[in-house]
């Protein structure tokens, strides 16, 4: 079915707060989501994946501090989706970059990792150079990085699969940020290796498909948007006769 | 972006802690500045055409109407269904699920597909699928007794009587006028690279105009099919004086309190265009001209006629200062610091009402220094965290800033007393008793006060075992207070920030918060029907459609339609022999 943006972003923030996030995550969340689907970039799919993971998860926490100096800082996620807290750790970075004009941050052990793209939009869009990159772990093994410049409102992303497995084949599932205050760090995203399945999505692309987005709506599984109708019900009060009195309304408007 | 930054900045403004107290939100008038206002001119200057181009309605008024609205670069086309709506289905409330009239205005052409599928869902209104071309959708239901006293009469070769429609000023009542993406229709960041509709509400305006000149065309084609020898057309002084109606309730104060960005924007415009008003001295013609001004508003407000005690009190207490406001300048001859001196005699002799009523009428007097601010009512909106911010900062921010919200009291029976939540029932907006009444776990984080200043005492002892702490870290410590934080930083930088309110309080009432937006969308005739649901009118003396491009009078005669009086129809007879 087609939705329109303000409906994707409505909906899924009235779920998230009856799935227990915070008012300010669930915006977040929402926020990431529908920037996400509305550039291309699979967040209902995504969602969708992580929705049940999401639904059983402590949201009372946010990611935990395991180091921290001026301009470095490495969180643990504790195996959480980056929807919740995770904007924490991304802001903690940009306070240190503010302050330092580069810093790095690492978030270990997360979930949903591509979701994180919508947050660091707004990063970028606060006038801060920001790369992410991070690795799938399953087969092929797969690189990702996004990188926005300061100021853009839509990234440029690169992926592709590695000809070889390194040695090391520890399950990544961390994220890692650079975010420059002042330069350009990565001007050109193409790998000097060669690489497998190398894809490339570039800003023309992605504005491109947020226009399309405008003019035509927003395809959505049907399922998926039962089900986040469904949670969102959780958060709407039962009615009684008592309640209806509670709009204020008349009875009769035959006048 | 908040303007408030970035462009001139007079000296006088007014302070926020007087211009964002509830009270005085809520005895505010509509303006120039007002949307309707705004959008009139801009059709005027710009000669948008309304046209119907297609009428098939049976002799009971039911069937399909379709308007057509040519700008200078583009047009839309205005959707109107007509059905019969048994008495038992009539209903204002958003609950409803069927209405004497749907509607909807699309972007472009309508071809037969999009018509066979605006036909299939726009009736349906919240239950239906809307097209993404649609970019307003709305319902009406008539006023039934204003509708069938004005066909008897026109049917019977008679002019409608005047008094009716300054009793009840439209023929139709919207109960909601959806835009920005609801059930599927267009987003609002498709119409803000459109200049025809890039302010505020524009398109939604937009609509409801058309429907007022649908009333007029339906109102004439029933009375012609009644008597088609005898008809004679609606007289075009009541064509003007006719409105359109708009029944509301709570549901536009969650509106309020999660944009506060966008009401910002529009009280500091208008405290704007007020404070350079304030500077200007004034000179004998536009002494005159208030005068004439105050004296048509307080015909207007004498003519108000609502059932509400407590409206009724202040419209006559309202209308009592404002005589005497007229007097006061019969005995106060014009000299450069008249303005400040009739604020500074009003402050001290006149209601909150009449206050903001002189206000609004210092606004109209000079066009050309607050016209131009027609195009910054709107804003982008975004809220961003400064995470490093130092959280002894924020403290401070905090206390310099929202000092009002700290006057809270968590264990205050009477400052915890209301709970606002959505029901199931169409997710209506309602208000209930905590403690009485259930579902307040599930409350609508709208109490803005209650939430900053329990942030705030979440911050002193933090900031008191950190002192050089940034707010990320307060926040990494405190994650809740996110949403709480990002907005107390966004609004502190803003002049008018926050309405200044516990929402939870028991003495709140809910009825300032309707009036405040709805004096920004430019309504009259207040009606409260409780205390929180209230019936208004739009565009009654607005000009008419086939006056926007064949303009027999200025932009300055057509615009000056603010505070509309009762019409004396001194032609009437030469109407009267007008058949159609």
């Amino acid at each position: 079915m087609k939705v329109s943006f303000n409906e994707l972003q409505g909906l899924s923030r009235k779920a998230f707060i009856a799935i227990g996030f915070d008012e300010g995550d669930a915006n977040d969340a929402a926020d990431m989501v529908a920037w996400m689907e509305a550039h291309g970039l699979d967040g209902v799919t995504s969602l969708r994946k992580g929705l049940d993971f999401l639904l059983n998860e402590d949201k009372s926490h946010p990611p935990k501090l395991i180091y921290q100096d001026a301009d470095l800082c490495v969180v643990d996620a504790e195996n959480k989706t980056v929807l919740g807290h995770a904007s924490l750790a991304i802001e903690l970075g940009y306070a240190k970059c503010r302050a330092r004009g580069l810093s790095v941050t690492k978030i270990r052990h997360c979930h949903n990792r591509m979701l994180i793209v919508g947050y660091l939009s707004r990063i970028a869009r606060r006038g801060m150079s920001v790369t992410a990159f991070w690795r799938n772990s399953h087969e092929p093994l797969t690189e990702i990085i996004v990188s926005f410049k300061s100021g853009e409102a839509e990234p440029e992303i690169c992926m592709y699969g590695l000809p070889s497995i390194p040695d090391d084949t520890e399950p990544n599932n961390g994220i890692t940020l650079v975010m420059v205050n002042h330069v350009d760090l990565l001007p050109n995203l193409k790998p000097d290796a060669p690489a497998n399945d190398l894809i490339l999505q570039n800003q023309a692309a992605m504005l491109d498909w947020h226009e399309r987005s405008l003019v035509d709506g927003i395809e959505v599984d049907q399922e998926l948007w039962d089900r986040l109708k469904l949670l969102a019900t959780k958060m709407l009060v039962e009615s009684s006769e008592d309640s209806r009195q509670g709009a204020g309304a008349g009875t009769n408007d035959n006048d | 972006m908040i303007s408030a930054t970035s462009s001139s900045v007079p000296n006088n403004l007014r302070p926020a802690s007087d211009v964002m107290k509830l009270e005085r939100l809520g005895s505010m008038f509509a303006s120039r500045l007002s949307f309707v206002r705004s959008l009139m001119r801009k059709m005027i200057a710009e000669r948008w055409q309304v046209v119907n181009t297609q009428f098939d309605l049976d002799g009971q008024g039911h069937g399909l109407a379709v308007y057509r609205i040519s700008t200078p670069e583009n047009c839309y086309h205005c959707v109107i269904f007509c059905r019969d709506l048994p008495a038992e289905l009539r209903s204002d409330r958003v609950i409803a699920e069927a209405w004497d009239v749907t509607f909807a205005m699309v972007e472009g052409e309508v071809e037969n597909s999009l018509l066979e599928q605006m036909e299939a869902n726009v009736p349906l209104q919240e239950a239906g699928r809307q097209h993404p071309r649609v970019l307003v959708l709305s319902r009406a239901n008539k006023s039934l007794r204003n509708f069938s006293q004005f066909v008897e009469a026109l049917s019977a070769g008679q002019q409608p009587d005047p008094a009716w429609l300054t009793a009840v000023g439209y023929l139709y009542r919207t109960t909601a006028v959806y835009g920005n993406g609801k059930f599927g229709i267009a987003d609002f960041a498709r119409l803000q690279r459109n200049s025809d509709f890039n302010r505020p509400f524009a398109a939604q305006m937009l609509a409801v105009y058309v429907l007022r000149q649908f009333s007029i065309d339906q109102l004439n084609h029933l009375a012609r099919a009644k008597a088609p020898d005898q008809a004679v057309p609606l007289h075009p002084e009541l064509e003007r004086y006719l409105g359109i109606g708009n029944s509301t309730g709570l549901g536009m104060a969650p509106f309020l309190i999660n944009h506060p960005q966008l009401i910002q924007q529009w009280v500091y415009t208008r405290e704007r265009a007020l404070a350079y008003v304030r500077e200007k001295p004034a000179t004998e013609q536009t002494h005159a001209k208030l005068r004439e001004l105050m004296a048509r508003a307080l015909t207007h407000l004498q003519q108000t006629k609502t059932e509400d005690p407590e409206q009724t009190l202040r419209n006559q207490s309202t209308a009592k200062s404002i005589a005497e406001t007229v007097d006061w300048l019969d005995r106060t001859l014009a000299h450069p610091g008249l303005y400040e001196e009739l604020i500074s005699w009003a402050e001290g002799q006149c209601s909150l009402e009449a206050q903001e009523l002189i206000n609004t009428l210092l606004i109209e007097l000079y066009p050309n220094l607050v016209d131009k601010l027609d195009d910054e009512l709107g804003c982008e909106e975004s809220m961003d965290l400064q995470p490093d911010m130092k959280a002894r900062q924020l403290k401070a921010l905090i206390e310099q800033k929202f000092e009002w919200a700290l006057h809270y009291r968590e264990d205050c029976h009477e400052d915890n007393y209301w709970f606002w939540y959505r029901s199931i029932e169409k997710e209506e907006p309602r208000l209930g008793v905590r403690g009485a009444e259930s579902g307040a776990e599930k409350e609508l984080a709208l109490a803005i006060g209650p939430r900053i200043s329990r942030c705030y005492a979440k911050l002193e002892p933090f900031v008191a075992n950190n002192p050089n702490a940034m707010v990320v870290e307060f926040l990494l410590a405190h994650p809740g207070q996110k949403d709480c934080v990002r907005r107390i930083q966004t609004m502190g930088e803003t002049p008018y920030g926050e309405i200044r309110a516990n929402l939870w309080h028991r003495n709140m009432k809910p009825m300032h918060l309707l009036r405040t937006k709805l004096s920004f969308f430019g309504a009259s005739r207040f009606d409260p029907k409780s205390d929180r649901w209230v019936r208004i009118t739009l565009f009654q003396g607005a000009p008419l459609a086939r006056e926007l491009c064949r303009p027999g009078r200025s932009l300055e005669q057509l615009d000056d339609w603010g505070f509309p009086v009762e019409p004396n129809l001194d032609t009437n007879h030469a109407v009267q022999g007008e058949h159609l």
